[in-house]
């Protein structure tokens, strides 16, 4: 008991995807799903408190750290891992199980990490891991894709343990704790390490490979990618910088220009990739705002979010699965077809919306009543107003467009036995936590004492809701919608992909003009030079020649007379 | 877009249930029914803990979420034209 306490939760994952290769491929997803169960167990029964403290290099380490906010972290990605592995059961690709697993169990270690250093190491797992997921599609488009969110993840990893040194040096701890002092600015070292959780958490202009990434996984893979990262972006700035005002205006830019962009895009896995961006803005702003209320409604959306958006995620992944893309132009009236796909991402979208009765309506209310009770006027308008968009892209585009819209005249089958299983254990999460709140509301950081059903917020929200709903309905019969239509959107990614190399090619003509302008002037400059120099200094030049006795002798006296002179003026 | 190529295909296809003009219009009457009603549901309670004098005037969050929406959805168009490129882009 005290052995499996010591040892990091997840590591049994990450083992136990050494051994998966050896196993019989048709048995590897059982395995992966097996896996999960036993980690969870075990994660259950490991008490709470800090455990495997090991010292390296004469630096503590605390291995694990299980606290009420690591506690729940925990029961959402272990319980992520396995309905994304239920609805992977159908894979037979070892590369995926594997990569899978250890993402998992990396992401429950990073969660349970107490100091910085053993945070960095799953933190780079989970970074090394998730790339296969989306390399698995095995196409030119997904490899680049990888290959740029395994650069800017590798970068994230680099300032965390910058950081983490830094920190290490000026305060002799490696100890995650909070950096947010009160009155005080951030130092270096909190710095480094907010613009490494930045980039995971997709903070605004760092955001850009999450939209990139995300749709060029597998159908399967962009499950698990859409529940670990950025939710232990999420996880981490609570733990370090709940409070930082900063955070508040950072987290409301981020609800709100995903969902213009979402409005426009074609891709409805990018769609949602957006619109999970918009999602960490609400995060992200209850971190800010840091009061108990905040937090807790910050922890409890993550733990709905990680489950509607895997069911969103499971739904597109079932039509990719079937149909071939996810292109909103290429479907429609899918439903006759899925019938029961159209049933639970209708689920999903309803619960990212935060209808009552279902999660989303649970949780992200608590995180705008936060900004509401401290007063911040513009905060909570701003957060309204993203409702209403997430109401847009997620509750009515994904679904719409997906499933009626126009019959595209796609005939599928319906998705297999284990995704709709999947599927309908995530839809039964998103009604069951919608509905038995208090289960969640007990397991959160600080007591709870919120009551999201009274009259004026049922109301409240159902008008946000139905009247977003109602301008839906007359912008398309006016034809005032956008149409959905086939385009590549540029987003911050086109600086790296499009201006910097545009402008090293650039510095590379004007090298090449100087170099071949001025290259031949300077070489005969050069042995101008050289010449002078060869005949000055040769046997025979002026400055190498051998001088006589009674020249050297003149000079030593005309010397020793200036000096003589100089010593009496 | 593929519509024609599948075109006979849907002539043998009835429409759903969803896709009929009648149950269409059916549900689009239900929606501005509810939206009304909720509007009307203002008069009938009080918000015991009100923030802000916004929250509490008449309709606020109805006309709110439908101005939201349009707004959103013209930023949307007028993004399009800012950022929006030919699908193959990047791949040229």
């Amino acid at each position: 008991m005290i052995m499996i306490a010591n040892l990091p939760p997840g590591l049994v994952m990450i083992l136990g995807a050494l051994v998966l290769p050896f196993v019989a491929r048709r048995l590897q997803a059982y395995g992966v799903l097996a896996l999960s169960v036993i980690s969870l167990a075990l994660f259950l029964i490991t008490p709470a408190g800090e455990h495997g403290n090991i010292t390296l290099f004469g630096m503590t380490l605390n291995m694990v750290r299980i606290d009420s906010l690591s506690r729940i972290f925990g029961i959402v990605f272990h319980i992520a891992a396995i309905v994304s592995s239920i609805y992977a059961l159908h894979v037979r690709d070892p590369r995926q199980h594997i990569a899978a697993l250890v993402y998992a169990g990396g992401a429950i270690g990073a969660c349970c990490a107490g100091d910085l250093i053993t945070l960095f190491v799953f933190w780079e797992l989970t970074a090394l891991s998730s790339v296969f997921l989306i390399w698995a599609s095995d196409s030119e488009r997904s490899y680049r894709s990888g290959m740029r969110y395994l650069i800017i993840q590798v970068a994230s990893g680099v300032l965390l343990l910058s950081g983490a040194i830094i920190h290490y040096v000026q305060s002799g701890s490696l100890t995650f704790a909070s950096f947010v002092v009160e009155g005080e600015p951030l130092g270096l070292a909190a710095t480094l390490i907010l613009l490494a959780l930045g980039i995971k958490c997709a903070f605004p202009l760092l955001h850009n490979w999450l939209q990139d990434s995300y749709p060029e996984a597998t159908a399967t893979g962009t499950v698990f990618l859409s529940a670990f990262t950025t939710k232990l972006a999420v996880y981490s700035l609570i733990r370090g910088f709940a409070g930082l005002d900063l955070l508040i205006p950072i987290g409301c830019a981020m609800t709100l220009f995903p969902i213009v962009f979402a409005v426009i895009e074609n891709d409805l896995r990018r769609v949602l990739a957006y619109s999970l961006n918009n999602q960490l803005g609400f995060m992200v702003v209850g971190v800010g705002i840091g009061t108990e209320l905040a937090i807790n409604g910050t922890v409890a959306h993550a733990f709905c979010h990680i489950i509607y958006k895997s069911l969103l995620f499971m739904s597109m992944g079932a039509v990719l699965y079937r149909v071939g893309t996810t292109k909103a132009t290429e479907l429609g009236g899918l439903h006759k077809s899925m019938p029961w796909t159209t049933l639970f991402c209708i689920i999903g979208a309803g619960a990212i919306s935060g209808f009552p009765l279902l999660s989303g309506f649970i949780s992200k209310s608590m995180i705008i009543s936060a900004a509401a009770e401290q007063h911040q006027f513009w905060v909570w308008i701003v957060l309204l107003i993203a409702s209403a968009g997430v109401m847009e892209h997620s509750g009515i585009k994904i679904p719409f467009f997906a499933f009626f819209a126009h019959d595209s005249g796609k005939r599928v089958e319906e998705a297999p036995w284990n995704m709709l299983t999947a599927m309908a254990i995530a839809a039964f999460f998103c009604v069951g936590l919608g509905i038995a709140y208090p289960l969640l509301y007990r397991m959160l950081p600080y007591a709870v004492d919120y009551h999201p059903y009274t009259v004026t917020h049922v109301v409240t929200q159902m008008q946000l809701l139905l009247f977003a709903l109602l301008a839906f309905v007359v912008l398309m019969k006016s034809g005032l919608y956008p149409a959905e239509q086939r385009s590549t959107n540029l987003d911050t990614d086109w600086i790296y992909r499009r201006l910097l190399p545009a402008c090293i090619r650039g510095l590379r003509t004007v090298y090449d003009v100087v170099n071949d302008a001025f290259r031949s002037d300077m070489v005969v400059i050069v042995h101008g030079i050289m010449d002078f120099t060869r005949a000055t200094f040769n046997e025979n030049g002026i400055l190498g020649r051998t001088w006589s006795s009674s020249t050297m002798t003149l000079w030593a006296t005309l010397l020793l007379a200036v000096c003589l002179l100089l010593y009496y003026l | 877009m593929n519509a024609s190529k599948h075109k006979s295909k849907r002539v043998t296809d009835p429409p759903s249930w969803f896709e009929q003009p009648r149950n269409i219009n059916a549900m689009i009457a239900g929606l501005v029914i509810v939206c009304g009603l909720l509007v009307v549901a203002d008069l009938f309670y009080t918000n015991p803990h009100p923030h802000f004098d916004l929250e509490t005037s008449f309709g606020f969050q109805a006309w709110f979420g439908f101005v939201s929406f349009v707004v959103i959805v013209f930023l949307g168009r007028i993004l399009r034209m800012i950022v929006g490129r030919k699908e193959d882009y990047y791949d040229r």
